[in-house]
C-alpha cells in the first residue's frame, strides 16, 4: 500500500495495514493469513493498560537534532518525555558531537475552559514563545486526544506559523484515542519527518540506511559494512537534517524493526528508489547471512559478502559452540514487540534454546513497502526456515501474559520494556529485557546475546529467593483462567 | 535574560520539562495503599504517560501489591467518543472484581471520558452491593496535575468510603497528611522514619501509605486525636475536610524538617500541640544533635581541607522540597540561596502564605530571597544557563532536568524531586538528623565530583 505523503497525517495502523493486537494460533496460520482483511483481530473486554501512540510520536521527534516538539495537550500528555530525554543522553558520544542536551518539548497545557473555548491561540502563543526560547530549526506540533476531541483546527496554525516564523513546522498527530497499537505513534513521527526532511535527492552514494531507535553499537557494524564499500547513515535518536537528505542518495534502507522503521524506509524507496530490505533482518547468525547475501547482490559484491560472512563465522564460530552447550534444551517464553519477538525466537533457536511461546505485541499482515512480492520478516522465516510454534498477539496485556507465564513455566521470558521481566522476576522466572539494533547483529550479536543469557542463568539464587516471596494479589478464579479469556464473544474488528 | 523577564511578565501557561504527571497521576495516591486498585476509564497510554514523572524516572520506582501493568483500563478509543464508554466500563469493573484480590476499587476518568461525559459515578454506584468497595474520582488531565489528582483521590475515600461519624477517637494517634506517594520520591523511607519518630515522642502515627498499612489505616482515620499535614500547601484541603466531616483539628506544619535546627523545632511543635512530654522529647532532640555533629565532625577535614566550598544554591523543585531543604541548607549548612523557583503550579491563594515561610530563615535579609512560582519546569534551566556564576561557588538542586545542565556547566548537583532520576531511590531521605546528613553528603560528594572541590 502506497503512502501518500500529500495527506495532513498518517493512518493508522489498524486503518493502513490491518494490523491486530488479539491472536492466538500458530505461527503458521498467523503468517498465511496475510493479506489486509483475511486477519480478524480479536478484541478484549477486559484490558490492562498499555501504551500511548502520541507518546512514540514525541519522543521520536524530539530526540532528533535540531527539533522542538509543541505538544497541543494537558500538562501530562508529554510527562513521559523525560525518560528518553535522559536515555539519548546517555548514548556514546562521538569526538565533535554537539553538547548534551534536553530534549525540548513544549506543552501548550491545555485547561478545562480551553476545552469550551478553544485553545488555538494558545497554542500559536505557545509555539511563538517555545521559538524564542530555543530558537531549533524545526518545530512538530502534536495532536492529543483532548485537541482531538475538542475539535481544534490544528492543521490550519500550523500553516500559519509555518509562514510566520520562516521554518519547518509540521503537524504529527499521533493521539492515544485513534490507535490501539503504539507503533502507529512512529508512523506519525515518520509522516512528519518525512514531509520535513526529505528533499530531491541529487546523486546516488554508497551508503546504506539504517532506522532505529538509537545508533548504540555501529562501531561493530561498520567495519562489516565498510567491506562492501558502504557507509551506514543513522536516523535514528541524534539524526541531522544532512543526515535525512543524504538518506534519499542511499542504495538502502533497513530498520531494526518493522513497527518502528517500516514507514521510513518505505518513503525512501517509494519516492527515491532507496531499496527497503525489510525480509531478512540481520540478527544473529542466520539472519546475518541472508541480509548480507542480499546486500552483496545489491551491490555487485556477492563475493565479498561471501567472504565476511565466512570470517565472521569463522571467527565466532567456538565461541557460540560453547554457549550451545550450555543453553540447549533451555525452555524461553518471549514477549516483544511485532518485529523483535520473531527475530528473537528464531536467534534463540539458533542457540539451542526452545521458544515455548511467542507473544507480539501487535502484528501486521503486510507492510506498507512498494515491492510486495518481498515477504515479511516473519513470514520469510516461516518459508525459508519452517519456523512454527504457538504464538499469539497481545498489546502488552500482562494479565495475559502472566497466565501465559503460568501456563508454560519457563526457563526465562525474554522481553523488553512493558514489564513483563518484572512480573517474570516476582513469581520467581528470570527474565531479561533484550538489547535490539546493532548490538546483536550478526555473529558476534548472538555470542554477546548468548553469554548475557548464559548470565542470567548462571546464578539464580536473587530470583529463586526473591520469587518464593511471591503471594498472589489476583482471585483464584483468575489463577485458573485459560490465558486466552479475555476476548469479546463476537470476535470483529 | 530579557527573553525571561518577558516570559515571566506575560504570564504564559506553556511549560516544558514536565516536573508534575497531569491529575491521572493521582492513581499513584490510589496505588500506595496496600491493595488498593484503580480502574482507568482512559486512553491506552494515560497510565504511561504519567509513569515516568511519578514513578519509573522518578527513583525507579514501581508499584506494590499491583504493578502499573496489570491495572484495568478500558483503553478508551475513537469508538467510544462517539458510543460512549459506560458500558465497557461497567463490563471491565465486573471482570476486575472477578481477577483481582483487591480491598478497594477506585473508578477514575481522563480527560476524553469527561468531554464525552460518561459517567463514572453511575457505573461505580451500580457496584455498590460489591464483595469491597468500589469508589470513584474523576481526573481529567485538563484539570489539574497530579496534586489536585492526588486530592480527589483523598477526598474520595473520605466522602464516599470513611463512615459518616468517627468512633472512639484515640488522643494519641495522628494522621500523617502532606507527603505525598511515589511524586515525592522520598516518601515511603519519609514515612517509615517519621513513624519511628512520632512513636518515640509518645504519639501512635497512622500512616495509610506503604508497607502494612491498607485499608485498616484508613479505617482508623475518623478516630485520631489530631491529623497533622506536613507540606507548604498540599493536603491542608483534605485535613479541613476531616475537620468539617469529625472535627478532627489539624497541625499544619509546613515543612518535612531534614537537618538538626528544622527538625528540633518540627520535634517541639508537635510536642507542644499534642501535649507530650517535653522532657522526653528535649533529651531526644539533644541526644540526635549530638549524634548528628559527631557524623558532621567525622568528615569535616575532608570537606575543609584544600577544597572550595559550595556556597550558594539554585532550587527547581516542589514547594515543600523547596522549603524544607532550604531551611537546611541555610540554617544548617551555611548556605545562601540563589533562586528558588516552584515548579508545582501551586494555586495562587497558597503563594503569600509559602513566601512566609520562606522568611523564617537565619539569613540578615530574607526578605529578599527571589521565589519563583511556575508551572514551567525549564524556567530554572534559562536562568542557570544564562546567569553568570563565574565567581560563584553555585550548587543546582532539583529534578533530573536540571541535572544535565548541571553536568554540562560542571555545577554539582543533588536530585529532590520529581522526576529524580532513572536510577532507583532506595531508602533514601532527607527528612530529619539523618536526612540533614545525607543531603550534606550529597551535595560535598557531587561538588568533589564535579572538580569543585580541589584547590590547585
Amino acid at each position: 500500500m502506497a503512502i501518500d505523503l500529500r495527506q495532513t497525517e498518517s493512518e493508522t495502523r489498524e486503518q493502513r495495514l490491518g494490523s491486530i493486537t488479539g491472536y492466538d494460533g500458530t505461527l503458521e496460520d498467523l503468517t498465511s493469513r496475510g493479506c489486509a482483511g483475511c486477519l480478524k483481530n480479536k478484541l478484549r473486554d477486559f484490558q490492562t493498560v498499555s501504551s500511548c501512540a502520541h507518546h512514540h510520536a514525541i519522543n521520536q521527534l524530539a530526540g532528533l537534532d535540531g527539533t522542538l516538539v509543541v505538544d497541543h495537550a494537558p500538562i501530562g500528555c508529554a510527562g513521559a518525555q523525560i525518560g528518553f530525554s535522559v536515555a539519548k543522553n546517555r548514548l556514546p558520544m562521538a569526538p565533535g558531537d554537539p553538547p548534551l542536551e534536553h530534549a525540548k518539548v513544549v506543552s501548550s497545557g491545555i485547561d478545562e475552559a480551553d476545552t469550551i473555548f478553544g485553545a488555538i491561540e494558545k497554542l500559536k502563543s505557545t509555539v511563538r514563545d517555545a521559538y524564542r526560547r530555543h530558537k531549533p530549526q524545526e518545530i512538530y506540533v502534536t495532536t492529543s486526544c483532548t485537541s482531538a476531541v475538542i475539535g481544534e483546527d490544528v492543521y490550519s496554525a500550523v500553516l500559519e506559523l509555518r509562514e510566520e516564523l520562516g521554518i519547518p513546522v509540521e503537524i504529527a498527530s499521533g493521539e492515544g484515542l485513534r490507535s490501539k497499537i503504539w507503533a502507529s505513534g512512529f508512523d506519525s513521527y515518520s509522516h512528519a519527518v518525512s514531509k520535513v526532511r526529505f528533499g530531491k535527492p541529487e546523486k546516488k552514494n554508497n551508503t546504506i540506511n539504517y532506522l532505529g531507535f538509537a545508533p548504540s553499537g555501529r562501531q561493530f557494524v561498520d567495519p562489516l559494512f565498510e567491506r562492501l564499500g558502504l557507509e551506514v547513515i543513522c536516523l535514528t535518536a541524534g539524526a541531522t537534517r544532512e543526515d535525512f537528505q543524504r538518506a534519499t542518495m542511499s542504495v538502502a534502507s533497513w530498520g531494526q524493526c518493522s513497527s518502528q522503521s517500516n514507514y521510513i524506509c518505505s518513503v525512501l524507496e517509494q519516492e527515491y528508489g532507496v531499496r527497503y530490505l525489510q525480509t531478512h533482518l540481520p540478527y544473529g547468525g542466520i539472519g546475518f547471512e541472508r541480509f548480507f547475501r542480499d546486500l552483496g547482490e545489491l551491490t555487485g559484491k556477492a563475493d565479498i559478502a561471501e567472504q565476511v560472512i565466512a570470517e565472521e563465522k569463522a571467527k565466532y564460530s567456538e565461541q557460540i559452540e560453547a554457549l550451545k552447550s550450555k543453553l540447549t534444551g533451555k525452555r524461553a517464553l518471549v514477549a516483544l514487540g511485532s518485529g523483535f519477538a520473531f527475530e528473537y525466537t528464531r536467534v534463540l533457536g539458533e542457540l539451542g534454546i526452545d521458544v515455548v511461546h511467542t507473544i507480539a505485541y501487535h502484528y501486521d499482515p503486510v507492510l506498507d513497502q512498494n515491492n510486495i512480492d518481498s515477504d515479511l520478516a516473519v513470514v520469510a522465516d516461516v518459508k525459508e526456515l519452517k519456523l512454527n510454534l504457538d504464538v499469539s498477539v497481545n498489546d502488552a496485556q500482562e494479565m495475559e501474559t502472566n497466565l501465559l507465564m503460568k501456563r508454560y513455566n519457563p526457563d526465562f521470558l525474554l522481553s523488553r520494556g512493558h514489564e513483563a521481566a518484572a512480573w517474570a522476576y516476582r513469581q520467581g522466572i528470570p527474565a531479561m529485557d533484550s538489547e535490539i539494533g546493532f548490538v546483536i547483529m550478526g555473529y558476534r550479536g548472538l555470542v554477546e546475546f548468548g553469554t548475557t543469557l548464559v548470565e542470567l542463568l548462571g546464578n539464580t539464587n536473587f530470583v529463586r529467593k526473591f520469587g518464593a516471596r511471591y503471594r498472589s494479589p489476583f482471585t483464584r478464579e483468575y489463577e485458573n483462567l485459560n490465558p486466552f479469556s479475555f476476548y469479546r464473544k463476537e470476535e470483529a474488528m | 535574560m530579557e527573553a525571561i523577564a518577558c516570559e515571566i511578565e506575560s504570564g504564559y501557561a506553556w511549560s516544558e520539562q514536565q516536573r508534575v504527571g497531569c491529575a491521572v497521576g493521582g492513581v499513584y495516591t490510589a496505588l500506595a495503599i496496600e491493595r488498593v486498585l484503580p480502574i482507568m476509564h482512559c486512553g491506552p497510554g494515560c497510565e504511561g504517560n504519567i509513569d515516568s514523572v511519578m514513578a519509573r524516572t522518578n527513583g525507579g520506582q514501581n508499584a506494590d501489591t499491583y504493578f502499573e501493568s496489570v491495572i484495568p483500563s478500558t483503553n478508551f478509543c475513537e469508538a467510544d467518543v462517539v458510543f460512549g464508554g459506560q458500558e465497557r466500563l461497567r463490563k471491565l469493573v465486573d471482570d476486575s472484581l472477578r481477577f483481582y484480590d483487591a480491598d478497594m476499587f477506585i473508578i477514575i476518568d481522563g480527560c476524553t471520558a469527561e468531554i464525552v461525559g460518561d459517567d463514572i459515578e453511575e457505573v461505580a454506584r451500580g457496584f455498590e452491593d460489591a464483595r469491597v468497595p468500589v469508589l470513584f474520582a474523576s481526573l481529567p488531565g485538563f484539570k489539574g496535575n497530579n496534586l489536585w489528582g492526588h486530592s480527589q483521590i483523598l477526598s474520595a475515600i473520605i466522602d464516599q468510603y470513611l463512615p459518616a461519624q468517627a468512633g472512639v477517637i484515640n488522643p494519641k494517634q495522628v494522621n500523617v497528611l502532606g507527603v505525598v506517594p511515589f511524586y515525592d520520591t522520598f516518601w515511603a523511607a519519609t514515612l517509615e522514619k517519621l513513624e519511628n519518630t512520632l512513636r518515640e515522642l509518645g504519639l501512635e502515627p497512622n500512616i495509610i501509605y506503604g508497607r502494612r498499612h491498607g485499608l485498616a489505616n484508613l479505617d482508623k482515620i475518623p478516630n485520631a486525636g489530631f491529623n497533622l499535614v506536613l507540606s507548604p500547601w498540599v493536603d491542608i484541603d483534605i485535613a479541613q475536610k476531616l475537620e468539617s466531616k469529625y472535627g478532627t483539628p489539624f497541625l499544619h506544619y509546613p515543612a518535612v524538617p531534614a537537618g538538626p535546627t528544622e527538625t528540633a523545632k518540627f520535634i517541639r511543635a508537635v510536642t507542644e500541640y499534642a501535649g507530650l512530654d517535653r522532657i522526653k522529647a528535649e533529651h531526644y532532640i539533644r541526644e540526635a544533635e549530638e549524634r548528628y555533629y559527631y557524623y558532621v565532625n567525622r568528615s569535616i577535614r575532608w570537606i575543609f581541607t584544600c577544597r572550595v566550598q559550595p556556597k550558594e544554591f539554585y532550587i527547581n523543585s516542589s514547594a515543600v522540597q523547596a522549603l524544607s531543604l532550604t531551611r537546611f541548607l541555610v540554617n544548617d549548612l551555611g548556605f545562601i540561596p540563589r533562586r528558588i523557583f516552584i515548579n508545582e503550579n501551586v494555586p495562587e491563594e497558597h503563594h503569600g502564605t509559602i513566601r512566609e515561610y520562606f522568611k523564617e530563615l537565619e539569613l540578615d535579609d530574607p526578605e529578599s530571597i527571589e521565589i519563583i512560582f511556575t508551572a514551567d519546569g525549564g524556567l530554572c534551566d534559562q536562568y542557570v544557563k544564562s546567569e553568570d556564576t563565574t565567581f560563584r561557588k553555585t550548587v543546582v538542586l532539583g529534578t533530573t532536568w536540571d541535572e544535565l545542565t548541571a553536568k554540562v556547566l560542571r555545577i554539582p548537583f543533588v536530585p529532590v524531586s520529581a522526576p529524580y532520576g532513572d536510577v532507583i531511590v532506595g531508602l533514601k531521605t532527607y527528612f530529619g538528623y539523618d536526612g540533614g546528613l545525607a543531603l550534606m553528603t550529597d551535595i560535598y560528594n557531587d561538588a568533589a565530583n564535579k572538580g569543585m572541590g580541589t584547590v590547585n
